[in-house]
């Protein structure tokens, strides 16, 4: 009792201070999410604002004669003349460990009923990227478990990637795998007790989408224990333009928790067409001036600005990362609008799926023609160089010539050859979802497609050929794609015991 | 009070409101709104008609109520303030923020005790009123 009426006393004493100036306004009109206050003669770009009634706002509009301030909240609580203070303070949201395994709005608060959220601390949503100096080169692998990208498109910590195409493509597929992969790798790691393994948190953040459709992306996390590595960030398509607008930031806040500290997180935005219409929205209500397609003229900068702060930061800050899986749906294909070009711009490559590959029963549907990862080899361990090597060549070589063995000529037994190896290693990039495949599994895979073990196979039998090599490495043969794991390249012995767990497979495969 | 524009109506275009602003720079001397220029020049408008001149007007008149209200000081006490009181800080006032400003002093029985001065947006509110509610908030 007497810490309490201590605590009671230094509360009053620590309220008996001078008065201090605060800045005020009125509210003129209110609409649509937006309000147009005059007065706050001191405010500043970005900073919250507080409408009273427990709703708070952004300034984002700072005109001669009034301010122009996003809410954040219920505001049908607002009405016109009401007062409204400067709070001197920027938007924060919480941040840290505490935040794994729970699904937030784009304030930070919890909606998934499991109670509040013990943050480390609050970050703020809207901040600088890294310089050059902090940075460091992209060389560690983000595996994806999907052998397509794994293979020819790697991903590295750091990067940012884009995954672009048209809608029911398998873009958040992609993504899911890959935080299930991270999920496994962190469990894995985690029994082993790993301590040079750096495990990868990811953070999901939906803007616009449905809620089922999220209810369906958690509930699958869930299924395959992902969540507890998982931060789910929701801004749905029932949410206003304003909380779609800044879900982003906030998950990158979030983000950049984990890189300032040292640790390594990937962060998916699904999607930022769906963002950039959200902010077109908030752009065209606040009456700033529209640009093609009535996009605000800086819709760049804000894709810009919050891709450049997924980055690797060197050893002196940390050796954290951020990495950035940015999704944009294109409309029947089209690379070359708006949003997708100022993005593929910003991004250091693109995975593209194609609708037609989809329907043509490759999934995931990549067009490797069209995919690129600017970091390229950098980010693959030397296992998978080595076999992965000349694979996106090699289906270049067989896209041209199934073209050209379409008119039915007679081939000569080379390109016969190259024809078939093409379909055998399409069939082996088929992957079904939420089936990631470890990347030892993944390499002894390729190598023995390159070292033509499936070339008598038919095709149509590879997949289950395929599954059953799997089975039989994973677990006749566990000890040996731990050695693969382990050291990350195939030396003449790990090649040597790898030829002899293959040809003894084959030789009971029927 | 100058004249009355239906303001709803009248759509103010960006010509309407670098013309309205452009009037409202020539009303000022030294700074400060006059007010014999600002009613010159709204009858001069409203005698000449050009076009568009109700935007205009609508716009200047905006300039002009919030040109008031940022050189508008309003003190309020719990109970009526003694003239010495009231000397002292109209004094303080235009130290503080320069000649021009129009104070005005009235009561408001709600802040209990001490005052509160509102000068434009800056707000300077001493209140009990106020003190009991930051110290809710602190709770």
């Amino acid at each position: 009792m007497s810490n309490l009426l201590q605590e009671i006393e230094a509360q009053i004493a620590g309220v008996k201070t001078a008065t201090n100036r605060q800045n005020v306004g009125t509210v003129r009109e209110i609409g649509d999410g937006v309000a147009k206050i005059e007065g706050l003669t001191d405010v500043m770009l970005n900073e919250m604002i507080d409408f009273g009634k427990g709703v708070t706002g952004l300034a984002l509009n700072l005109e001669e004669t009034e301010v122009g301030a996003i809410i954040l909240g219920d505001y049908t609580k607002i009405e016109e003349g009401d007062e409204v203070r400067t709070t001197g303070k920027l938007l924060q949201v919480p941040a840290g460990k505490g935040l794994l395994g729970r699904v937030v709005d784009s304030l930070g608060q919890p909606v998934d009923g499991k109670g509040p959220i013990k943050a480390d601390t609050a970050y703020p949503v809207e901040k600088i990227a890294p310089g050059i100096i902090r940075r460091r080169s992209v060389s560690q692998p983000v595996q994806t478990g999907i052998m397509a990208v794994d293979a020819m498109i790697p991903i590295g910590r750091g990067q940012r990637e884009l995954i672009i195409g048209d809608r029911s493509t398998g873009k958040t597929t992609i993504c899911v795998d890959t935080i299930i992969s991270q999920a496994r790798l962190n469990k894995a790691a985690e029994a082993a007790k790993d301590k040079d393994y750096r495990p990868l948190y990811c953070i999901y953040v939906a803007i616009g989408q449905k809620q089922s459709n999220v209810a369906r992306v958690i509930s699958v996390l869930e299924e395959h224990g992902a969540m507890p590595y998982t931060i789910v960030v929701v801004a749905s398509a029932s949410d206003s333009a304003t909380n779609q607008y800044l879900a982003p930031f906030a998950g990158c806040a979030m983000g950049e928790w984990f890189m300032d500290n040292g640790m390594d997180a990937l962060i998916i935005y699904d999607d930022l067409s769906k963002h950039a219409v959200a902010y077109r929205q908030v752009s065209l209500v606040l009456k700033r001036p529209s640009g093609r397609e009535a996009y605000p003229g800086d819709v760049f900068y804000l894709h810009s600005r919050l891709l450049e702060r997924a980055a690797r930061l060197n050893e002196k800050y940390g050796n954290g990362s951020l990495t950035a899986l940015p999704i944009i749906e294109t409309q029947l294909g089209d690379v070359s609008a708006y949003i997708p070009t100022n993005v593929i711009s910003i991004t250091d490559g693109q995975i593209y799926l194609e609708t037609d590959l989809f329907y043509q029963g490759i999934r995931p549907a990549i067009s490797v023609g069209l995919s690129v990862s600017r970091v390229g080899s950098a980010a693959q361990i030397k296992a998978m160089k080595q076999v992965a090597g000349r694979v996106k060549l090699d289906l270049a070589q067989f896209r041209e010539l199934a073209a050209f063995a379409q008119f039915g000529s007679d081939l000569d037994a080379a390109t016969q050859a190259k024809i078939e190896r093409g379909k055998r290693v399409v069939e082996v990039f088929k992957q079904p979802q939420y089936n990631p495949v470890a990347v030892e599994v993944q390499a002894a895979v390729l190598w023995a497609v390159q070292n033509n073990f499936m070339d008598d196979v038919p095709v149509g039998r590879l997949k289950d050929f395929q599954g059953k090599l799997t089975d039989y490495l994973t677990s006749r043969k566990a000890e040996l794609m731990a050695r693969i794991a382990k050291e990350k390249a195939l030396n003449d012995a790990l090649t040597a015991d790898l030829k002899a767990a293959v040809t003894e497979f084959k030789q009971t495969y029927k | 009070m100058f004249f009355v524009v239906c303001r709803s109506l009248v759509k103010i275009s960006k010509q309407a409101r670098r013309e309205g602003k452009e009037l409202f720079r020539c009303c000022l001397v030294n700074g400060l709104l006059d007010e014999n220029r600002a009613r010159q020049a709204v009858r001069l408008v409203l005698e000449g008609k050009p076009r568009g001149y109700l935007a205009v007007l609508s716009h200047f008149q905006r300039l002009v109520k919030l040109d008031l209200h940022r050189r508008t000081a309003r003190i309020e006490g719990a109970v009526p303030l003694p003239q010495e009181l009231q000397a002292r800080l109209q004094a303080g006032l235009t130290r503080l923020y320069g000649p021009g400003l129009h104070v005005s002093f009235g009561q408001n029985a709600a802040l209990i005790g001490g005052l509160r001065i509102q000068v434009g947006s800056d707000v300077y509110d001493g209140s009990v009123q106020a003190r009991l509610a930051a110290l809710e908030q602190s709770f």
